[in-house]
Parts: structure tokens; sequence; C-alpha cells
């Protein structure tokens, strides 16, 4: 019993000591007045940004990543102190929300449709406090003051791409690899797609696979699946795919790069965020959360927060890269037309805001 | 071998393929159609065929390991991590690099199998204790360290996505791949080639040599091996430690051969579908290679139904719904399993502490 | 007559003492299982370069620290120790039912149906008395036949039940999924999310003290762990489930019909993690949501070996495995660790508790000759 003791006692010291030591000053204090704490938020001179993802990891190099990517620039540009939960349950977006709202956060972005409803709830419990629901359609009539939606009108975007894929096709068939369609971005992307395809060439053959089978959490981080399912499609024909779901479409993209066949990103340029795939990358059908969730934030902290609605963010097609001197000067030219179309409101999509039952 | 249902279930993947060359007939040759689905049956089963060779080398030895999948998760990370490291920040060159992130991989699944016989065999916890541990640990550190050093700025890496080395090439296996038609389904990765190897070395082995018959022994009858002198212990550390080392394999599989790149989670529970696939095959190398295949090419109609969705006639629509699709695999394999192969007989001691 | 006083007296001491260091010996390898998992955890969060005090001082508070906090730590808890008991009873009749996860799900999706659905198919108003036990009930039902088929096919077949609810697993997370984006999808055209309307106030279970999530479920887990304690122990049924659990053979000889009673601890395993997925629905979140429900199945299976498929154990485990689940928020909010390290800690505490000759060895307290058998892995 006496050993047990003194195991303990001493493994207590290790303890106390680790924590003596302390979190080591990551950054020269040279610049930064004082490190900035949590418990320094309800000071109103400190401007404090919270995230919640959706069930995900902040790490998923998708849509939660994006946005905290927006959000970090708040930090080295507004000097905005920045801290972000990840959701492990949906049943607990309520209470992670309030983690924030209760230490006296200025803003709070939530990431993901399905907070929808609990960011509202959250806007009317906190007034004070300013929501940004990225992928959060405000329905007019119940907009609520202190919350703004960022919604893209991601259609257009893979329309865009379908445009493009079409032009560029000589076999005649195109395809797209997706997350799973439960998710409306990701099902107005491909459907986006589908109807810029056929706008191109009402005869072409659009195949359009969706990542279902393996649990919700799970669809947009299979890089497996989307690499097989591609290498699928390329057996069969098709000589342009778009891979449009996180990890999964990144599979899709690598897989073209394999194979020698021609490829569309998708969220960012992902000329950058897959180099092994920058050969047969043809673009990316951008959907630009990073700016579009600083924008919002330096609203914010600016005093002009467009809350009580939605803000559009901003689509379109990434740069062609090395492809800029393949492709022809008329396929650009025709992009371009479209995207003046669409934005213009002249053409329609014609991809309703939700899947239909 | 129980050749009866090795055949049985060589029917079966032909009557899948069969199954999307008459939906697809219309718009894509039969040939390619099959060359697609053999070429999606094979990558598929090729991680599950590793994993349940890995529990077949525990369990034929009395080992139960249902830790396979966070063997194989834990090895996919570290396997990663290696070749990464020496790639980026040792300067080595990629090719080097991926080997020997390849062996990172084996030995991360050695460490957990010697984990995990020291859990069972050592300290006799429950089996399923130990992999229960190996499971949720890996899911933790693999989490943790990716963040830790892949996201964060001030990692190793300075929170920057580093430059992958790239996946292992793939090469021509001399003759078959040069047959007409059907020839590219023979151009295949390293790590593919050596699941179909060390199936046979695995058969080869535990029917053929002392060694297996040692194993076989101390998974069936531990008392009566001990009687005759083998030491079962020893063969069981052995065993568990080898499935860890292939099961490592598999992991390597997932981030140095499929796709550059580690996803938390990114085995999607494949580790378990393996361990289905070794006691559907009967815990016999060919059985499990067979059972992988299965669920591979139940995969390939799963993608190929989704491609050919508009073909699909009018009648059988229900499988234009993703979801139904999606349920097909393992369904199918419940169907087979229970209605036409029935009883599996695992070795007789399999979970069981041996006590002198 | 001294001599047998003079004996008696120490013969009393030393039961006393004997019970009581039993019962310090019982509680003392788990806590300190606990506190080493700890120090370990602390010593990863330091290397990651974090605070470890911090760390602790943030998931203490989360799950314990203030009543709030407890509230959510029993919310967490409620689920597992429903699953856990599921899972824990099928050992129990030696049965690895690795399907919790997909009977919890199925559960869930029954009760939401029953709660918002039946009123309008029957075209009357339910009372709650009423509208509440059915969609509990309909949800228990659901996860029964899912616990059944694999019971059913392993009794009559002898396919495995590990690969059958592995196999189920991924079915009903298909089906739920199919439900949920389409013929269960709340119709509200506002509405994209994939889950289903929110039930009839009559098949709501109110909450217990308004402002906190702490609900009748938890009160209802506990009642049912006292119910699954006395069929195990005080039944012939429980007595025939842990004798086919654990030498089937020698039940066979005994008189007992082995292939029931697989499907009958089948059944009652289904039944219990479909009550986990029916209490969510019906006592907390009023509707059923995809992205709900992820793991626990699988969590279950740690929960009841750390339990040490005692129902009892369960309860412990899960309020533990609860309250770290619930009190990782806060400590992600205050120091930014990943909640995996959560993940880690878990493991280690089921590995120094399981292997608790790790423990002695470490601090150095004597063994207790005694190995219980938990599982009997695949065999049969």
């Amino acid at each position: 019993m006496r050993k047990f003791l003194l195991a303990s006692i001493s493994l207590l010291t290790v303890v106390t000591l680790l924590a003596a030591c302390g979190p080591k000053p990551t950054e020269a204090p040279t610049e930064a007045p004082a490190e900035l704490s949590v418990e320094d938020c309800p000071k109103p001179e400190v401007f404090c940004v919270g995230l919640v993802t959706d069930v995900g990891k902040i790490d998923d190099k998708s849509f939660n990543q994006s946005t905290w990517e927006g959000v970090k620039k708040a930090e080295a540009e507004l000097g905005a102190l920045v801290q972000y939960i990840e959701t492990t349950d949906s049943k607990d977006y309520a209470k992670n929300i309030a983690q924030f709202a209760d230490a006296g956060f200025d803003v709070i972005v939530t990431v993901g449709f399905a907070l929808g409803e609990a960011t509202q709830e959250a806007g009317r419990q906190y007034p004070d406090v300013k929501f940004i629901g990225v992928d959060q359609f405000q329905a007019p009539g119940s907009e609520v003051p202190n919350v703004v939606g960022l919604i893209f009108p991601e259609d257009q975007s893979g329309f865009l791409a379908g445009a493009l894929a079409a032009l560029m096709s000589e076999s005649g068939k195109v395809g797209a690899v997706l997350g799973t369609d439960a998710v409306p971005p990701v099902w107005r992307f491909g459907e986006g797609y589908r109807a810029g395809a056929h706008y191109i060439n009402p005869d072409i053959e659009v195949t359009t696979v969706y990542h279902n089978d393996v649990g919700f959490d799970k669809t947009f981080t299979d890089p497996e699946w989307g690499k097989t399912t591609a290498l699928s499609m390329i057996d069969k024909g098709v000589d342009v795919i778009f891979g449009a779901g996180g990890k999964t479409g990144n599979g899709a993209l690598l897989g073209c790069a394999e194979r020698g066949v021609m490829a569309i990103g998708v969220d960012d340029d992902q000329y950058y965020t897959v180099p092994e795939a920058q050969k047969v990358l043809l673009t990316s059908a951008m959907k630009l959360l990073t700016p579009g969730t600083f924008e919002l934030i330096k609203m914010a902290k600016e005093g002009n927060f467009p809350g009580g609605g939605n803000y559009v963010g901003a689509v379109g097609l990434a740069p062609y890269h090395e492809f800029e001197d393949k492709i022809p000067a008329e396929v650009k030219a025709k992009i371009e037309e479209i995207d003046q179309a669409l934005k213009d409101g002249t053409l329609e999509t014609g991809v309703p805001p939700a899947k239909p039952e | 071998m129980d050749w009866r249902r090795f055949g049985f279930i060589a029917l079966i993947i032909l009557v899948l393929i069969g199954v999307v060359v008459m939906v697809g007939a219309t718009q894509v040759s039969p040939t390619v159609i099959v060359v697609s689905m053999l070429a999606t049956t094979i990558s598929v089963a090729t991680p599950l065929t590793l994993g349940a060779l890995s529990g077949i080398y525990c369990e034929r030895a009395g080992v139960v390991n249902i830790g396979i999948e966070g063997m194989m998760l834990a090895s996919a990370f570290f396997g990663w991590f290696g070749a990464i490291y020496l790639n980026t920040i040792l300067k080595v060159a990629p090719m080097p690099s991926l080997l020997l992130g390849v062996v990172a991989a084996i030995l991360t699944g050695g460490l957990l199998g010697l984990l995990h016989a020291v859990l069972s065999v050592t300290y006799k916890v429950d089996q399923i204790i130990g992999g229960t541990v190996i499971n949720i640990l890996a899911i933790g550190i693999t989490g943790f360290l990716n963040r830790q050093l892949f996201f964060e700025k001030g990692s190793i890496f300075g929170g920057e996505v580093p430059h992958a080395p790239g996946v292992l090439p793939r090469f021509h296996i001399p003759l078959l791949a040069d047959l007409p038609l059907v020839g590219r389904v023979f151009e295949q990765q390293p790590i593919a080639v050596s699941a179909v190897v060390l199936v046979l070395v695995t058969h080869f082995v535990l029917f053929y040599t002392r060694w297996g018959l040692r194993t076989r022994a101390v998974g069936e009858h531990p008392r009566a091996a001990d009687t005759v002198g083998i030491n079962v212990a020893r063969m069981r550390y052995a065993n568990v430690i080898i499935g860890g080392l292939i099961a490592g394999l598999a992991g390597a599989y997932f981030t140095l051969e499929s796709v550059p790149s580690f996803e938390p989670l990114m085995t999607n529970g494949r580790g378990f579908i393996s361990l289905a696939a070794m006691i559907f095959g009967n815990w016999s190398p060919f059985g499990a290679w067979a059972s992988a295949l299965v669920f591979g090419a139940a995969q390939a109609l799963q993608i190929n139904l989704q491609f050919f969705r508009e073909q699909i006639p009018p009648q059988w629509a229900f499988l234009q719904q993703a979801y139904i699709v999606g349920l097909v695999p393992y369904l199918l394999t419940m169907v087979i399993l229970t209605g036409i192969i029935g009883k599996t007989t695992p070795p007789a001691a399999d979970g069981q502490p041996y006590e002198k | 007559m001294s001599i047998s006083a003079d004996e008696s007296v120490p013969t009393t001491k030393a039961k006393v003492l004997k019970t009581l260091k039993s019962a310090i010996n019982a509680v003392l390898i788990p806590l300190l299982a606990v506190f080493t998992a700890l120090v370990i955890g602390a010593l990863i969060i330091k290397a990651a370069g974090g605070g470890p005090l911090d760390a602790y001082k943030g998931l203490f508070q989360g799950a314990l620290g203030s009543l709030k906090a407890l509230s959510e730590t029993t919310v967490w808890a409620t689920p597992y120790i429903f699953a856990g008991l599921a899972v824990a009873l099928a050992f129990k009749g030696g049965l690895f039912n690795i399907g919790a996860e997909g009977q919890l799900a199925l559960g869930a999706v029954a009760a939401a149906w029953v709660g918002y659905a039946l009123p309008d198919v029957l075209g009357v108003t339910l009372p709650a008395v009423i509208h509440v036990p059915l969609a509990v009930g309909a949800g228990m039902l659901a996860g029964a036949i899912w616990g059944a088929i694999p019971g059913w096919l392993k009794a009559r077949t002898g396919g495995h039940e590990v690969i059958n609810t592995i196999m189920m697993n991924y079915i009903a997370l298909n089906m739920t999924s199919f439900l949920l984006n389409g013929p269960m999808k709340d119709p509200n055209p506002l509405n994209v999310v994939a889950r289903t309307p929110g039930i009839a106030e009559s098949a709501r279970i109110p909450p217990v003290f308004p402002g906190l999530r702490f609900h009748w479920g938890f009160i209802l887990a506990l009642l049912v762990t006292g119910i699954v304690w006395w069929v195990l122990w005080k039944t012939t049924l429980g007595f025939e489930i842990r004798t086919v659990g654990a030498n089937p053979d020698a039940a066979r000889y005994a008189g007992v019909s082995v292939s029931r009673t697989i499907v009958v601890t089948m059944t009652l395993s289904g039944l219990l993690a479909g009550l986990a997925g029916a209490i969510e629905v019906t006592a907390l979140n009023y509707r059923h949501e995809l992205g709900f429900s992820v793991g626990y199945g699988f969590d279950a299976i740690a929960i009841a070996l750390l339990g040490k498929v005692h129902p009892l154990g369960v309860v412990l485990a899960a309020l533990l495995f609860g309250a770290m689940r619930n009190g990782a928020t806060r400590m992600q909010f205050l120091t930014q660790i990943p909640v995996d390290v959560i993940s880690v800690i878990q493991a280690l505490i089921l590995l120094f508790v399981a292997a608790d000759a790790i423990i002695r060895w470490i601090y150095r307290i004597r063994a207790r000759e005694e190995r219980v058998v938990l599982t009997r892995g695949w065999g049969g």
C-alpha cells in the first residue's frame, strides 16, 4: 500500500510539473500585446469569433475547413480571437452554439444546412450576438435580424463545369463523382453539372454517381471509393469527370490523374489543393466559402452586418492553369457567355433549391 | 480446400457481372463492362483479402481479433506519415519513401499485433477487449496526430498540406497483361498483387508446413499441442504478430497504393467486413479471398448500377434509388451466407486463453 | 466457552476486513485505471503543446461542473446505458451483437414514425398515455426484430451473428438514409435536412425540469438496468441465457433449448438497443435526424466490456463515457485540443481495467487470482 501511495504521489508530481510548465508561448510576444483568452471575450474591445462545425471535423479539407480558413483570416487581419467546436452528434448543435454565446463571443459561424434551425433559435435567444449560417437559406418570412445565411448558387457553378465538360469531351460521355445527395449543395452541384452538359449537347451522356452507402458522416471522406468509381467511369469511355464531395471527390481527381483523363475540381481552386492532379485539371467549379465567411465577419466588425436575410457568396470557374492554351478560344468564349447569362439571369439552370421527393 | 464453396462464390460473381452486362449492354460493350467490373472488384477486395488473412493467422492460432479495423487505420496513417516525412523533410526520393512508408505501415500493424498478443496471451485479457482497445485507440491516435501534424500551424509541415510522394506504380504482370481485351485487369499495383500471393502462401503455410500444423493444433486443441511439446504461448504470439503485419499491409493499401492522402476514419468499417469475409470463408485463405471478391463484385455492381441508372428497365425502377442499391452488397452477403453457405466452423479453441 | 469467544471475535473481524478489502479492491483498480489513463492522456496533450490541467479543467467543468453540465452528462449517458445493456446481455448469452448501431437507428425511425404519422393514419388524436408507450414500443419492436433476425438465422442455419449483425448495420443505415431522405422526410418546404417531421405533442415525454435537457429516459434507463439484472439472475430465462452463454453443450444436456435461447437473447438485445433509439426520439430530440446516433453501437461494445458485462457496471461505464464525451466540448472550447484525445483516454481506461495486472504491477497491489469470462469469442 505504501508503494502504491508513493507511486501515485510521484505520478501526481509529474502532472503538476507538466502543468507548471504550462502551454508554450507559440508566437513571439513582441507584436501581440497580450495573449487573449476566451475569458476576455465579454469585454467590448475584444472581438471574438467562434465556429461550430456540422457533424464532421474541422480538418475535413471541405466545407468545414474552408469556412474555418475564412475565420482564421479574420484572426490575421481583424485581430479577432477565434475558436472552434466540432460537433459529434446533431443533438448537441444548440449546446455547442451556446458554449460560444455564453462566453460573450461577438460572431458565431455555424457550418452546414443541418444547423439552420439551431442557429435561428440561438439568434432569437442571443439577440446581441451575430450569427453567420453557412449554406443556411433564410426563407422569406422567417428571418432573424441578427442571423445571416451565407448561400451559394452551386447549381450555376456546376452548370458552368458541365458546359465546359461537354465542350471538351470527345467521347460524348461525361461523369461526376459526388458525395451524398442528401446534402443539398452537393445535389445542386451535380444537377447543375448535368443541366450544363445537356445545355451544350442534349444527346450527351451524363453519369452522376453519389456516395450514399457508408453513412452520412463518411460520405465526404472516402477517397478510395471516389477513385474506384472514377476509374470505373473511365473504363466505360467517360473522358471528363467532375469530382465534387470533399475528399471523396478528390479521390476521383486522383483517379483521373492516374489515367490522364480531364478532371474538374470543386469548391476551391483545386489546382492548389490536389497538386497531384494538376496535369489533368481543367478547372474547378468554385464556391468561395473562405472569402464569403471573412467578408461577413468583417461586416459584423464594421457594423454593417447584413442580418435578417441571405448573403449570396461568389461562385464561378477557377483559372484553367495548364489548360490555358489547350482549351480552344471559342470554348472559352462560350463559357464566358454562359457565365454572363447566368449572372444577369437571362439563363437559368432549372435546378430547384433542394432535391424534389 | 473447400472447392464447392469456392466454385459457388465464383458463380455468384459471374451472376453479378452478368446482371450489369445485361443492363448496360445497349450502351457499352460487354467486354468493357466485364473488365471494368473486374478491376473494381479487385481493388475493393484487396484490403478485405488482406484483412481477412490477418484474421486467419490470429484465429487459426486461437486468438480472436476484432481489432483489424484499428490496425488498418493506424497503419494507413503511419505508413502515409512515414512516406511524407521521408519525402518532404528528409528529401528522400519518392519511390524509396513510398516503399519505406509501406514498411512503416507493416511495422505499425505488427506492433499493434504485439499489443494484442500481450493482452490476450500474456495477460489473458478477454480477446474481444484487446481488439476493441485497438480499434478505439487507433481512431483516437490517428485523429489526434492527423490534426496536430497536418492541420495546426507550427506543426512540422507548417500547417500546409505537404505534397505526397504519389502512390505505388502499376506494373504489367508479364504475359497476363498482354492478353487482348482483359489485359488491363492484370496491370496491377504491388499490394493488390501481394494480396493474391499471400493467399497462396497462407494456404501453403497453414496446410502444408509444420508451422501451419502447429498453428492449427494450438487453435484447435491447445492442451494436446502443449503435451506434445508445442509452446502454445509462443505460437500464438508469432501468429498474432504476423496477422498484425498483414493488417499493416492492408492499411498501406489505403494511403500508399489507392490514394495519396489520409483521412480520419478512412477505413470506413472495412476491417469489420474483412472479419465477415474471414468467417464467411470458413477461416480458410481461399474461402476468405473468394468472399472478399464477392463483396468487391457487389460493390462494383452498386457503382455500375448507378452508372447505368437510365438503362434500368422500369419494372426494376427501385434499383435507381441510390440507397436501395447501396444496401444490395450487404443484403446479398447475408442471403448467400445464411441461405446457401450456412454454418461455418471456427477453430475449436478460438477466443479462449490457454492456461496450463 | 472462552475459547469459542476468543475465536469468533477475530473471525468476524477478519470477515469484515476481508469484505472491506475486496470492496476497496473492486473500486480501487478501476479508479487507478482511470487515473493512469488520464496521466498518459496528459502526457499526450502536453506533447501536443497543450496545457493538460486546463484541458482537464475544461473536461471536468463540461462534464460535472454545473447543474447544466451534469444534466448534459446524463443526456449522453442514457443511450449508452441502453445500448451497453443490449451488448452486455448478448455477451451473457455467448453472442456478439455488433449490430446495436443498426438496431438503435431503426428503433429511432420506428418511434419517430409512430410519433408523427400514426394519429393521421388512424385519423384519431391519441392521448399521451397511449401515444408515448406506442411510440416507445414501436422502437423497441423494430430493434427487437432487427436483433431477432440474426438470432433466428444463427439458430436456424448457423449463419454467424457477427457477420449478420455487421451486414444488418449497413442495411439499416441505408434504409434509414432512404426513409429520411424520401418517404419520411419532413415535408415542410423550408426543410432541406434529412429528418422526419417533429413528433406529435402527445408522443413527447416532457422534460423533468424546465431549462434542463435531463429527461425521464435516464430514469427509465436505471429502471431497465434493474430489470435486466433481475431477468438475468432471478428468472429461469436469465438462467438459460447465462447457461447457454457459459456452455451450450451443458445447457443442451440440462434440457435447455439452445436455439430458442439464442433467438430470445438476440431479440432482447435488439429490443434494448431499439429502446435507446426510441427514447432519444420521444424524450429528447422529438424527431429523428441523420447525423444522430453516429457510433453509439460501437461505443456500446466498449461500455459493455468496461462494465464487465454486468448491468451495474454498464451504468457506471456509460456514465463515465457520457461524462467524457460531454465534457469534451468544453475542453475543446477552452483549449482547442482535438476531441480525439478522449478516444485515446477511453481506450486506455478499457485497457487498464481489462488488463488489471498492468495496474497492479504499476502500483504494486497484490494480485487476486480470479478471472471472469466475459465473452466467448466466436465459438459455436
